[in-house]
């Protein structure tokens, strides 16, 4: 494996037990310090991707290989924080797991609380939270443990259109500060890959295949409706599109002669 | 308090009333149908002869211990069975069977198997709250999200505190849950079971009633296992608030519950100097008689009660005055952070006032006229403490009038309750505690000397002048240690008392602040550590009496 991989998936294939086929013959490396967007229909293996990778769902063949013993941590769709926990217990969990001391947890979330903006929250329960302050709690939780690959599924889809754009905002910010090294996103809105990603990968309709792997010629560095309005992020965008619509429309014929 | 909290009393409330006045005219046989009053009368003496509550100590003894039995293999069993696939298979299908029995079908086997003593008893609520604890926490267990597990996996987390954060608190609800409805069970159950074959409990007296045709008698009772229910159930709420808190809070804030907003507002552990006094003058008795319980019980709610209300009032009062501010502890605070109303902290003084004259006339009931008027004295000193033109506090009789019924007053009230003569020793022995009561009043004085010679205020301290105040101070904590080691020396105080030396080093301390510094902001650890040096000097003064009965 060449040295600046950090994750690589080799022939991966997925098939669950009711015979479904997830993912099959799907093969993706991640270098160090790269931020890698998935794309792709819904119901292409996305998630599945993800869960081979954090552990959570086993290979049917092929298979996910780490350079070094890597920290993983994950940022759910729903948030998925403990709701019997207070916040800076959620953001100070995968500490705790690893053996922190109480104060060195407390310490972790008061600092992460203060860069998210949740100083206020600090001992409020999750569901006393937003949408979006839920999201942050997630983010820092997953963040506080410095992970060398963050695994993203889908974290903003449930958020309203703003507060999803102000996120988007906050991990690029975060990553430009070196919080956050690798970053594996996935995702079903493109503008969220292309605004993420320095490298973007599309997926076919179930069983998920790699059908472009783009990386956009977009300057980052500005603001979001700069980048937006870049003649390259618009080519990008539309090139995705037409792939992915291409995939889907297969895909609706396909269900419809079923 | 809102209009409708009062009109859900009414409608009880007018038909006790109704109830009342059918019988008193007729319409109702009074032999079937006791009145309301009778039903009080009848309550009152089981009261007053014990019974009562040795029924009430009998059934709760049988509950508790049968839900504790019953209740702790369940909680274990159900989440064991709800993690363990091999488990649930063996252990869901018979408690399924089994749960729909009525347990008091049960209680025939139950007496063949272990003999009709407390044993079959206790074990026929313990088997009833086993099989609902086993079932509801099994639920609560298999009905937790799985990928809560999955999130504590990536997030690192071992098997045992993946079981520790994820599995209990996640079916922690249902599990608290379960114990409510087995504890409701628990409840109708023994009243069952004392139905048969017992010889006291709530239960066997409705029914001895019921043979005996005391209707009035038996429906005391009913009213008894009524309140009885009641204050299960407010305590249950009360531990799934603690246990549960995330699912108690709202939106706004993380609002403590009704009772810890009371409690944190009223304080009553802090009521150091209405406790210390009623239990020195119990141990003083115990050293003669067996302790009766009851009055002393009674005694000490009273007494908390009263210094309860008092407390309440003054912060009514300060409140519409505008002299507290959001930072003060107590019902002052909790009142100006909005925790409580105006009108909730007046009513609960009128409350608190009412229980404490209840408790008293009970007591002058029981035990004579004596504690009438010393009970008469001391609301006629607490009334003029700072009330009336003499206010004793402000023409330099504060700490007189304190050490005099905070101190041998109240210790000959609580001694009297137990043995109904006037004893002298017992005033003696009260010195030391008067003392160190003087000295907190003291203390306070001291603080303030400065402003309550501006606003004319005539204390102790503002006429003896700063160096006189520091000299009373020396006096009034030095004598506190100094009469003890007088009466244990004379043989009036036995020689455990002498634990109390375990806080000359507090006292010593607290001497030096008030003899050094003169800002009130110093000053004011002075006055909150005497209150402290009270409590600690009390118990363990009360303590080395309590060992004295052994040694
Ligand atoms: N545990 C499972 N058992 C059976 N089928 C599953 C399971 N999880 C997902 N699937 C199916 O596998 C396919 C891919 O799922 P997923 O990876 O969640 O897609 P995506 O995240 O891209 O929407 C879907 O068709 C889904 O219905
Ligand atoms: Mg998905």
């Amino acid at each position: 494996m060449d040295s600046g991989v950090v994750v690589d998936f080799a022939h991966l294939g997925v098939t669950y037990a009711n015979g479904v086929v997830a993912l099959s013959d799907l093969s993706l490396t991640i270098a160090a310090d790269q931020a890698v967007c998935v794309v792709g229909p819904s119901g292409c293996g996305k998630t599945t991707l993800l869960r081979v990778l954090a552990g959570l769902e086993r290979a049917t063949h092929g298979g996910v290989q780490l350079s070094r013993p890597a920290t993983l941590a994950m940022v759910f769709q729903q948030g998925l924080l403990f709701p019997w926990l207070s916040v800076a217990d959620n953001i100070s969990y995968g500490l705790m797991t690893r053996g922190a001391t109480p104060p060195q947890c407390r310490a972790a979330a008061r600092e992460w609380c203060e860069r998210m903006g949740l100083q206020r929250f600090i001992d409020a329960y999750p569901h006393q939270l937003s949408g979006g302050m839920q999201q942050r709690v997630g983010l820092a939780r997953a963040l506080a443990v410095n992970p060398d690959v963050l695994l993203l599924d889908e974290p903003f889809a449930a958020l309203d259109a703003q507060t999803r754009v102000l996120m988007q905002e906050l991990l690029v910010d975060l990553r430009r500060q070196g919080l956050c090294r690798s970053l594996l996103l996935v995702t079903h809105a493109i503008d969220e890959a292309l605004l993420v990603g320095d490298r973007v990968v599309v997926l076919s309709a179930r069983p998920g295949r790699i059908i472009a792997d783009v990386t956009p010629q977009v300057s980052h560095g500005q603001s979001f409706d700069e980048i937006r309005a870049q003649p390259a992020f618009m080519q990008a965008f539309t090139t995705i599109w037409q792939l992915i619509r291409h995939e889907v429309e297969a895909q609706l014929r396909e269900e419809v002669t079923l | 308090m809102t209009q409708s909290r009062w009109l859900t009393w009414l409608s009880p409330l007018l038909l006790l009333v109704l109830w009342e006045v059918a019988v008193q005219l007729n319409l109702l046989n009074r032999v079937f149908i006791p009145p309301p009053s009778e039903v009080m009368v009848a309550l009152t003496k089981a009261l007053r002869d014990g019974s009562m509550q040795h029924d009430v100590l009998v059934s709760s003894q049988r509950i508790v211990l049968g839900f504790v039995i019953g209740a702790v293999p369940g909680t274990l069993l159900g989440i064991w069975s709800g993690l363990n696939r091999t488990v649930l298979a063996l252990v869901r299908p018979l408690a399924t069977m089994l749960y729909p029995v009525p347990k008091i079908a049960l209680l025939p086997l139950v007496i063949v198997v272990l003999g009709i003593g407390e044993v079959s008893k206790v074990a026929t609520v313990a088997v009833s709250v086993f099989l609902m604890v086993v079932i509801h926490t099994i639920g609560g267990v298999l009905q937790i999200d799985q990928r809560y597990f999955e999130a504590a996996r990536v997030f690192g987390a071992n098997q045992r505190t993946i079981f520790r954060t994820v599995a209990l608190p996640a079916s922690l609800p249902a599990i608290v849950e379960g114990w409510k409805l087995a504890m409701g069970f628990a409840l109708t159950l023994i009243v069952g079971v004392e139905f048969v074959g017992a010889n006291d409990g709530i239960g066997y007296r409705i029914w001895q009633s019921y043979e005996l045709y005391a209707i009035a008698d038996m429906m005391a009772a009913v009213c008894v296992i009524a309140g009885l229910g009641w204050v299960v159930t407010v305590v249950l709420d009360e531990v799934a608030r603690l246990l549960v808190p995330w699912r108690y809070t709202t939106v706004k804030e993380s609002r403590m519950s009704v009772v810890r907003t009371w409690w944190g507002a009223v304080r009553p552990w802090s009521y150091t100097a209405a406790i210390v006094p009623v239990l020195l003058g119990a141990a003083i008795a115990a050293q003669q008689v067996g302790l009766n319980w009851w009055l002393l019980i009674l005694a000490l709610i009273g007494s908390i009660a009263i210094q309860g209300g008092t407390n309440l009032m003054n912060d009514y009062y300060d409140y519409r005055k505008g002299t507290d501010t959001p930072a003060v502890k107590g019902t002052g605070g909790a009142l100006l952070r909005g925790d409580l109303t105006p009108t909730q902290i007046f009513w609960a003084g009128i409350t608190a006032f009412a229980i404490g004259a209840a408790i008293g006339l009970y007591l002058v009931s029981v035990t004579g006229p004596f504690i009438f008027w010393l009970g008469l004295c001391s609301v006629a000193v607490g009334y003029f403490y700072t009330a009336g033109p003499f206010a004793l506090a402000y023409v330099g009789l504060g700490e007189i009038a304190v050490f005099i019924f905070m101190g041998p007053v109240m210790v000959l009230g609580s001694y009297f309750l137990q043995i109904p003569t006037v004893a002298w020793p017992a005033v003696w022995v009260s010195l030391p505690v008067a003392f160190v009561v003087a000295a907190i009043l003291h203390a306070n004085n001291l603080r303030d000397i400065d402003t309550d010679r501006i606003n004319n205020k005539r204390t102790l301290a503002t006429i003896f002048g700063r160096d006189g105040a520091r000299i009373e101070y020396y006096i009034l904590v030095g004598g506190t240690f100094v009469s003890q080691w007088v009466l244990v020396a004379l043989g009036v105080a036995p020689w455990p008392t002498l634990v109390t030396l375990a806080m000359l080093p507090l006292a010593w301390k607290l001497m030096g602040i008030a003899g050094r510094e003169v800002d009130p902001a110093a000053l004011q650890p002075v006055l909150r550590q005497t209150a402290m040096l009270h409590m600690r000097f009390g118990l363990l003064y009360v303590l080395g009496w309590v060992i004295a009965l052994w040694v």
